[in-house]
Order: C-alpha cells, then sequence, then structure tokens
C-alpha cells in the first residue's frame, strides 16, 4: 500500500515541507494509483503535463500549503492544451486554448493537475452513468450495484479512494453534495458568485457553482482560500464581496447557534441510520450549545423544486449547449451538403437520449406560448422557494438536513422523472437544489456509516456566510469521528 | 400551452440540429406528460401570482461595465485546432445560400 | 383607388469602439480574416459575456440624441437559434428592456415641411460572422463576431421613399456626429430592414407587410421603397393579395426581388441572459455620457448660423466630417472668422486637395497658420493675389503666413507715412498731373498711382496709396 493514500492538504504539505516526499515523486505515485483504480472515474490522464509542472517544483514554499499537492478536476472545466470532454461524445477530442479561472489559479499555487474526471454528460444528470465511458463506480461498493451518484462522479470516486487530497466538481442541482454523500466526502458549494466559473462548461449559469471534494472541513476552507475571488474581466457574475481567510472562525464556538431542521425533510427519511445520524447531530449542536428548532416547509412546496429545477436547467442548458454545432470545434461526421446538415449530423451522433431528451423539454418551456406555464412558472416558484428559504435564514444561523433519505442508491431507475414517485421522496432527494435556488452556501459532510456505506449531512448558510459554514462543519466533523474517511480506510 | 404530440416533438428536436429514434421519442411523450402534469400542479401553489420570475440567486446589481480595451486575438491555431475542415485560415462549410 | 404607404425600419449600426460588445476581441474592419478573435467569439465553453462600457455610452448618446427615455437598468435577453453564422448558438440582444425607448426625430422634406418620426426602441446587441461565399463552399470569419451594434427601430410612421431616405439620414448623421459609427452604408456598418406595406388611403387596418433587405445607399433605400409601393399598389389594383415575403433590392434591375417567403414566425425563446446580472447605471455615468458627446450635426448648424454662416453655407459644412472638424478646429480658434475659414476651405483649399487628390486629413496647413493668412489679408498686409502666392507655398510647409510674405518679400506696405511720402515725391515728379486733375481730369489719379505701385514694385497698399494721392492732390 502507498505512503500517501489517505493524506490530507495539511498531512502532505507537511511531508512535502520536511523534504520526506517531493511534488515529483508524489505526483508519479498519484498516476501509478490512477492507473491502478477501477472505478472508471477518469476522463484522461494528463501525466506528460503532471510529470513536467511537478518536476518544475523545487523550492520548497513552506507558506503555501498547495505547492506540489495533486489534485484531479471534472472533465467540464477547461484546461489549456489538455482534452477537455464534458463526457460527451460532441466535445470527445475538444483542446481548450485557455485554463478556467479555478484551474489557473490551482496552477499559480503550483498544485499539480494529475487528470481530468468523469461526470455525467455535459453535468447534466445525478446518477454517475451517462458520461460516454460509461458508469463511474462508488468505491464503497466493490459490488458495482450502487451509484456514487453525479454530475460530479470521477471527482468524487478519486477523492473518496484516498489518491488525491481534493478535486474540483460543479454544481448546478446537487452534483457535489449529492455524490459527497454516496461516497462519504466533504463537499462543499460555496455562494453564486464566490468562485468565477470562467471555464466552467455552462450547463444552467443562474444555477452552476464551481464545487469541490475534500475528506476534511478545514482542506475545505484551505481550497476556498484560494479558490474565492472575484474575476471581472473574465466572469461579470463573479462577487466583489471581500475574500476573509476561511480557516479564521474554524474553531469559534457553536453557542447560541440556532439551526433548523426541517420537519418534513426528516419525515421523509427512508433509511433508519441516516434519521439516528439527524438524531445524533442533534444532540451534538445541543452539547456545543447550539439549539436546534424543527420548522416546516409545506411539502408541496419541496416537491416542487425538482420540476422546477428540471425545468429552469433544461432551458438554460438547450441555450448553452447550442455552440456544440460541429463547426468550430466537435465532430464532423461527413458528406454534409448544407451546413444543416453539419449540424445536424454533430449534434445528433454526438449527444446521448438523456440529453436530447433534456434540450427538448428545455426548448419547448422556452416556446413564447409555453413561456407562462413552464419557464417564467418555474423562476416563479423558484423565487418563491427561495423567499422561504431566506425566511428561515432569517431567524436560524443555519438549515441542517440529510442528504438524502436513503444510504444506497441502486443504478436501477435511473430518472426521478416518473409519476410513481412519492412528494416526500421527490422532496428529500432533490432538496439540496434550494442551495443553488438562492446560491448559498452549501456543504455535506460525512454523518454516518451504514455498515461500511457512508451518508452525509448538509449545512447551508445566508449568502457569503461560508464562514460560518465552515464553522458549524468544523464543530460536527471534530464530535463525528469520521474525518478524512476514504474506501480502504473504512474497508479495513 | 402549445399542444403536444410526436410531430410537435420530432419539429422541435429538428430545430434544436438533432433527430431521435421513434423509440426514444415515446419515451420523451411520456416525460412530457409526467412533467408538465408537475408543472400544472405547480400552478396551484400559494402565492404565485404574488412573485415575479427570479433569473438570479439573489436580487443583485453590479455597476461593473469592462474598459474599452482590446487584447491580442488567439493565434490562428488556437482558432482553428479544434474545426475539422480549415482551408486558407478560415473554417470550411458546405456553400450557405439563403 | 389612392393607397397609402405604412413603413416602418430597422436599422444596424455597427460601433467604432475599440473592442467587442462582450468580449475584448478587436473591432476589425477589413482585417486579415480569424486574427481578431478571443474565446468568447469563437463561442468556445466556458467563455462568459463581459459589457463593453463604450458601447453602454454609446447607446446612450444616440438614445439621448434621438430623445429617448433611457433606461438606468441594462438587461440583456438571449435569442436563441441556429445558423452558421452564430457561433454561440444564440445573440445577446436586449428584447425585454432596450436601453433607449419611446423617441423620435425630426427630418425635414424635400417642400421644405418637416415631420416627427417616432422611434420605438433602441437597443444593443452583437453581430454575428462574416462568412465568404465561394464558388463550392462558404468560409466563415470570426473577426466581426461579437461586434458591438445598436439595433434602431422605428414607429410605422414614415409614409413614402422619400421620409425613408430623410429619416435614415438623419439617424445616419447622429451616429456618425457621435462617433458612434462611420455609418458607411456600402460597407455594411449601418444596415437597413425595411417593412412596407400599404393600405387605400382612408383605412386604419394594415396591409401585409413585405420586408426589404440589402439596402446600401440612402438613394436605394428610396428607390427601393417607391418601387416595392407601386408593385403591391400594381398588385393590389388586379386583386392579387401582397404575399408575406422577404425581398431584396436588386440595384441593377433597380428594383426589388424576392428572396424567401416568410412561413411561420420563428420563436427565438427569448430569456434573460443568465451570465450578465443587471446593470444599474447611476444618473452621473448617464449624464456624463451626454454631456460628454460630441456635437450633433443639428447642434452644430445652429452654432454655424449664430457665426454668420447661411443655412446654405451651414448645411455644406455638415457633409462630410472630415472637413467640419477641420473647419471646427479654425473656428474654435477664431470664430469671429467664421465666414471666412469657410470661404477658405470651400475654395481655394477645395480647390487645391481636389487638384491633388488629397483627403482634408492630408492638409497641412494647420487652423492657426491660415489663420494667420487671412489676417494679414484682412489687414491688407497681403493683396489678394499675393495672398494666393502665400497659400501655395504654405500648403507645402505650414508655415506662418507672416514667415512666407517675409520670405517671399511679398509682403505690403501699409504704413501710411511711409506711403505718404512715396506720394508727395511722385506727384513731385509729375507736376502736369496736378493740372490734369484740377481741370477734372480724374485719370491721373490712376496714372499716380500706377507711378507710385511702379517706386515701390508693388509693396505698397493700392487701396491706401489712392486714397493718400486723391487727398493729396486735393490739398494741393
Amino acid at each position: 500500500m502507498s505512503n500517501y493514500i489517505g493524506k490530507t492538504i495539511e498531512e502532505l504539505h507537511e511531508l512535502l515541507v520536511s523534504k520526506k516526499v517531493t511534488p515529483l515523486e508524489l505526483a508519479k505515485e498519484v498516476i501509478e494509483e490512477i492507473k491502478r483504480e477501477n472505478t472508471n472515474a477518469i476522463e484522461t490522464l494528463a501525466e506528460k503535463e503532471a510529470l513536467e509542472f511537478a518536476s518544475s517544483l523545487n523550492e520548497v514554499e513552506e507558506d503555501n500549503v498547495f505547492w506540489g499537492i495533486p489534485f484531479v478536476a471534472k472533465d467540464n472545466f477547461a484546461t489549456k492544451d489538455i482534452l477537455t470532454t464534458a463526457s460527451s461524445d460532441i466535445l470527445k477530442d475538444y483542446i481548450p486554448c485557455f485554463d478556467a479561472t479555478v484551474i489557473a489559479k490551482l496552477k499559480e499555487k503550483k498544485a499539480v493537475l494529475i487528470a481530468k474526471t468523469t461526470l455525467d454528460e455535459l453535468a447534466m444528470g445525478g446518477t454517475g452513468t451517462t458520461g460516454h465511458k460509461g458508469i463511474t463506480y462508488n468505491p464503497y461498493d466493490p459490488t458495482h450495484t450502487y451509484k456514487i451518484g453525479g454530475s460530479s462522479c470521477g471527482s468524487a470516486s478519486i477523492v473518496a479512494q484516498g489518491i488525491v487530497p481534493f478535486s474540483l466538481g460543479s454544481d448546478t442541482g446537487d452534483s457535489v453534495r449529492k455524490p459527497a454523500s454516496y461516497a462519504g466526502l466533504v463537499g462543499m458549494k460555496p455562494s453564486w458568485g464566490r468562485i468565477s466559473r470562467y471555464g466552467l462548461f455552462p450547463f444552467a449559469p443562474s444555477l452552476d457553482h464551481v464545487a469541490y471534494f475534500t475528506r476534511t472541513v478545514k482542506d475545505a476552507a484551505l481550497v476556498l482560500n484560494v479558490l474565492a475571488g472575484e474575476d471581472l474581466s473574465h466572469d461579470a457574475t463573479s462577487s466583489i464581496n471581500a475574500v476573509p481567510d476561511y480557516l479564521k472562525d474554524l474553531e469559534k464556538s457553536l453557542n447560541g447557534k440556532r439551526i433548523a431542521y426541517i420537519k418534513e425533510l426528516n419525515e421523509s427519511i427512508k433509511d433508519q441510520p441516516i434519521l439516528d445520524g439527524m438524531n445524533k447531530i442533534k444532540d451534538i449542536f445541543v452539547s456545543l450549545g447550539a439549539s436546534v428548532e424543527e420548522v416546516s416547509i409545506d411539502l408541496r412546496l419541496l416537491a416542487a423544486i425538482y420540476p422546477t429545477y428540471m425545468i429552469i436547467s433544461c432551458a438554460e442548458a438547450t441555450s448553452n449547449n447550442a455552440n456544440l454545432d460541429g463547426i468550430k470545434f466537435g465532430p464532423r461526421i461527413g458528406e454534409e451538403k448544407t451546413y444543416q446538415e453539419v449540424m445536424m449530423k454533430a449534434r445528433t451522433a454526438g449527444f446521448s437520449e438523456l440529453i436530447k431528451r433534456r434540450f427538448v423539454i428545455g426548448s419547448y418551456s422556452l416556446f413564447k406560448d409555453n413561456q407562462e406555464e413552464l419557464f417564467l412558472r418555474a423562476q416563479k416558484i423558484r423565487r418563491i422557494v427561495v423567499n422561504k428559504v431566506n425566511e428561515i435564514l432569517s431567524s436560524y444561523d443555519a438549515i441542517v438536513t440529510p442528504c438524502g433519505g436513503i444510504i444506497r442508491n441502486p443504478f436501477i431507475s435511473n430518472d426521478n422523472i416518473s409519476d410513481k414517485l412519492d412528494q416526500g421522496t421527490m422532496a428529500i432527494e432533490n432538496h439540496l437544489a434550494m442551495g443553488n435556488f438562492a446560491g448559498l452556501p452549501s456543504i455535506s459532510i460525512p454523518m454516518g456509516l451504514d455498515d461500511g456505506f457512508p451518508f452525509d449531512v448538509n449545512i447551508m448558510t445566508k449568502a457569503f456566510t461560508e464562514s460560518e459554514c465552515f464553522n458549524i462543519a468544523y464543530a460536527l466533523e471534530s464530535k463525528l469521528d469520521l474525518k478524512n474517511i476514504y474506501a480502504k480506510k473504512v474497508g479495513e | 400551452m402549445v399542444k403536444y404530440d410526436k410531430a410537435l416533438l420530432v419539429k422541435c428536436a429538428n430545430n434544436l440540429m438533432f433527430d431521435m429514434s421513434d423509440e426514444q421519442y415515446e419515451v420523451l411523450l411520456k416525460e412530457f406528460d409526467v412533467l408538465t402534469k408537475q408543472m400544472e400542479l405547480l400552478g396551484e401553489i400559494d402565492g404565485l401570482e404574488n412573485v415575479s420570475p427570479m433569473t438570479f440567486p439573489f436580487d443583485i446589481y453590479t455597476d461593473y461595465l469592462r474598459d474599452d480595451v482590446e487584447e491580442p486575438s488567439l493565434s490562428k491555431d488556437d482558432i482553428l485546432r479544434n474545426a475539422k475542415d480549415v482551408v486558407d485560415g478560415q473554417i470550411k462549410l458546405p456553400k450557405v445560400v439563403g | 383607388m389612392n393607397f397609402e404607404a405604412i413603413i416602418g425600419i430597422e436599422i444596424h449600426v455597427e460601433m467604432k469602439t475599440k473592442s467587442k460588445m462582450f468580449s475584448s476581441g478587436k473591432v476589425s474592419f477589413g482585417e486579415e480574416p480569424n486574427t481578431c478573435v478571443r474565446p468568447l467569439d469563437m463561442a468556445f465553453p466556458g467563455t462568459m459575456p463581459i459589457v463593453n462600457k463604450q458601447a453602454v455610452i454609446n447607446a446612450i448618446r444616440v438614445s439621448n440624441a434621438l430623445n429617448m427615455k433611457i433606461d438606468h437598468e441594462l438587461w440583456f435577453d438571449r435569442k436563441n437559434y441556429f445558423y452558421s453564422d452564430l457561433p454561440k448558438g444564440f445573440q445577446i440582444t436586449q428584447q425585454a428592456r432596450p436601453i433607449g425607448s419611446k423617441g423620435y426625430v425630426d427630418i425635414k422634406l424635400n417642400d421644405g415641411s418637416s415631420k416627427r418620426i417616432h422611434i420605438e426602441r433602441l437597443h444593443m446587441e452583437e453581430d454575428t460572422c462574416m462568412q465568404h461565399h465561394m464558388a463550392d463552399c462558404t468560409l466563415v470569419d470570426y473577426n466581426r463576431a461579437g461586434t458591438p451594434l445598436v439595433e434602431i427601430v422605428s414607429e410605422p410612421e414614415i409614409r413614402s421613399g422619400e421620409e425613408a431616405a430623410k429619416y435614415v439620414d438623419a439617424i445616419r448623421s447622429i451616429v456618425v456626429f457621435t462617433e458612434v459609427s462611420d455609418g458607411k452604408m456600402e460597407e455594411g456598418s449601418l444596415r437597413c430592414d425595411v417593412n412596407v406595406s400599404i393600405r387605400p388611403c382612408g383605412s386604419d387596418k394594415y396591409g401585409t407587410k413585405v420586408e426589404v433587405k440589402n439596402l446600401n445607399s440612402i438613394a436605394n433605400v428610396q428607390r427601393a421603397i417607391d418601387y416595392e409601393v407601386s408593385r403591391q399598389a400594381k398588385l393590389l389594383l388586379k386583386g392579387i393579395p401582397v404575399e408575406q415575403e422577404t425581398r431584396r433590392f436588386d440595384e441593377i434591375k433597380k428594383e426589388t426581388v424576392m428572396m424567401r417567403k416568410k412561413t411561420d414566425a420563428v420563436d427565438y425563446k427569448y430569456f434573460t441572459e443568465p451570465n450578465i446580472i443587471p446593470i444599474r447605471l447611476s444618473d452621473k455615468f448617464v449624464q456624463d455620457a451626454i454631456d460628454t458627446c460630441p456635437e450633433l450635426a443639428s447642434e452644430k448648424y445652429e452654432r454655424y448660423i449664430s457665426l454668420g454662416l447661411s443655412e446654405d453655407e451651414a448645411n455644406q459644412m455638415l457633409q462630410d466630417l472630415s472637413m467640419n472638424r477641420y473647419f471646427d478646429e479654425c473656428v474654435k480658434i477664431d470664430s469671429s472668422k467664421a465666414k471666412l475659414f469657410w470661404n477658405w476651405i470651400n475654395g481655394d483649399i477645395l480647390a487645391y486637395l481636389n487638384k491633388n487628390n488629397l483627403s482634408i486629413n492630408q492638409f497641412k496647413v494647420s487652423p492657426d497658420n491660415l489663420l494667420s493668412l487671412i489676417i494679414m489679408l484682412e489687414k491688407g498686409e497681403l493683396s489678394f493675389n499675393q495672398g494666393r502666392k502665400v497659400f501655395e507655398n504654405m500648403v507645402i510647409d505650414n508655415a506662418s503666413a507672416i514667415k512666407i510674405a517675409d520670405e517671399l518679400g511679398l509682403k505690403q506696405n501699409s504704413n501710411v507715412d511711409e506711403i505718404q511720402s512715396l506720394v508727395d515725391s511722385v506727384i513731385d515728379s509729375f507736376p502736369q498731373s496736378v493740372v490734369d486733375y484740377k481741370n477734372g481730369k480724374d485719370r491721373a489719379v490712376g496714372f499716380l498711382v500706377g507711378q507710385i505701385m511702379k517706386a515701390s514694385k508693388g509693396k505698397v497698399n493700392p487701396q491706401i496709396a489712392n486714397k493718400l494721392v486723391v487727398e493729396s492732390l486735393n490739398k494741393r
């Protein structure tokens, strides 16, 4: 077994500074581990680039915890001169000519990008099954029966295997925070605008967030310290709010904090260990001097989140992905007699069925005569949900919810679009999108293990109060004994 | 709302510049049934008449505008490297008429 | 039956900003294909639009010149459609909230009357790629992709080809004088789409609309509309309905020809651009944009009239922007000489430029040197012919008139004392002339002045010499 598996950013930094390992040795080892990994988590291994960059890191930077730290990124972040496919055939040979802002920032900090990871095609899915390379498996489940979730499946898997300490993902509905739960990770989605989206392939810009996985809350705070900040020359939606040091409030007392549980969600939990976990956490909060109260949100409104999310995200997505037309990039199938044929052939061959269906749904809801009842109605419901969430957060410091109602989610039943789903399931399985609707900081952290299979709890706080979010998560983490878990360690 | 049937979905897909198989359209029709029904139910949610549509996660505004300064062009290589058919430094298409 | 034409015009104006509407790519004209392109212009995934400040300032200025209500909050929308020249698969525009709304412009018609044309909206958007159509393929050049545009949409209040031409000319004048665009229709930097329908006079129902494109001059706007109105009238008189279609103007045949039938209206599936959060413009920003706006043609016109130019002269000076700029620089250093500057510019300067096939931008003489020439002539220090000589030299080395006159020894003597002594000595030399003068022979004066000019080698101011001769003769 490798020496550096399961190490956090902080731990690796100490090893690098004390020269127990060099960035190059570390990169080599990570590359070897990635070659051996068997969850189908990798789109592109950037071996040559990683080794070249790591071998250029000769001067130890004691004050820079990211110096020489290996990481992987979801394959929907533009990486200059490195294949970036969004796990879609329509981009299967697309090579960007620029770096996403987050990639550039990490490069500047001399973190080493090792690989690009799989996702649900174009990030439009939550199953980890729809990328062009097929299913990405959950390292906690050697039987390959249960999902790791998506869309940031590959990035979740690599961190859950302990191979790297953090990875980049994107979160439009819950695409980091839900797989974080299935993979026992810390999954952080900060406020909308907190991290520049420049270079993130858009799915639904009004809901899209750069998000990421770590295995400890402190590492999550460290990563945000690097990624946060305005980027107005590339992303006009990036926030100019000052970026605090996210480590600063980590250890503050929770004394007097007011925590809201949502009654209707807790009532929709299917698996007992999740309910037990929520109760245990309640006790921890109380023991730390915080209070926990149940508040109510109309179950109909909670169940409305998913269709609302579908309409808004599909509508925006159909437009965002209209650039994928086979002209500037993407496949040319051949024998085209008109430009329309160029587009038709490229898009027919380039998108999977699921994507096409979502585009049609999105397009239909944008029809002039349909907008009132579909797109605009969804945008109105979004406001009602946001108003409700913000109303709760005006009286409470955080909303704490289970990431889902079931621990193990089998690969059968891929879609949420089924009239067989009851309202409670619709609500609990999709409620994390509240954080996208309202652009709030939202962090998932491990809450429990059920026979070696992890599940997370989620904490949401007011917009741009990431410090608060980390503070609460850190306090919980320190009482839960689930810090820095990964598949092998749990397996042992 | 525009009534949907298979023909409309085909037209809609073709307007989006792709096609699907018959079976795929059938699946899509079912999806439409569920989703439109769900959206219809959402019409009954309290307070719908009293709110305006929300595009952005918060009601935010900016006063930022980009100064009118040009930056160097991408190289031709960067512009064209992902295009499959290039002639004389330009992307080639079948002749566009009308 | 008499018909009335109902005409609405959409004008797209390409802005002459340095960078594009939403990217920092260079706004280019006639550069090598694909050499002015930023990632957004290629619609590379992950690129995002950032609004150009100067484009907003330009839109405010034109809106203000068109007496429009200016929205202090900017919202953008996506217009979704697929086309080979549209890299993103959508165009970013301002569908729901145009920056300018409800304005008007007054046009002057040939019969001297004026008419107010109301303008529905003005909005900002971006241009598409340039397509070069070859024999067997089309080549796509991304230089133009993203060039800032303003679109100006008139109310359907225009009633004739003449009105349309005057309207387009008025808009062109505004965008040119506000320095928003070069307004060159023939190069496509100002593009007109005209909607024409007709109806029987007195009717208040609209007829079927025909759109006419490809109008590359103001004259063609008028020709195309006149043709189209009579075409539609002929059809209706024969009982044939006008079909809804898009036509273009064929310059050679001087008629409109069918491009395509209009099928059902395209649904552009507009929605708010989610990558541009609403931009609030402060009152100060808007006011500054207006206050620092270059002077409009109409404002210049009023100013020139107040400086003493005739209406024709003032209008004439607004025809050519470069010429106008030169004139304004001249007037700026001495506005009391406006008329004299005008005379020079439209006389000798224009003649010189035409003869040498030059533009005013290549004209070397600086306004202050031109002024020095005008002053010397006015003071009588140079004769008119001497002035011309000085000018001929000035166009070569742009020196002051005083210096040139000195070098050429051309300076005319207007010193009364010096001339008086010359007069006295000449009269003394020709006593018979005094006798002739006293006997009523006025020719004597001319003879004496001629002798004075001869003696001074032509350097004496003849008017002064004449005056002094007469005075001296009367005294004797």
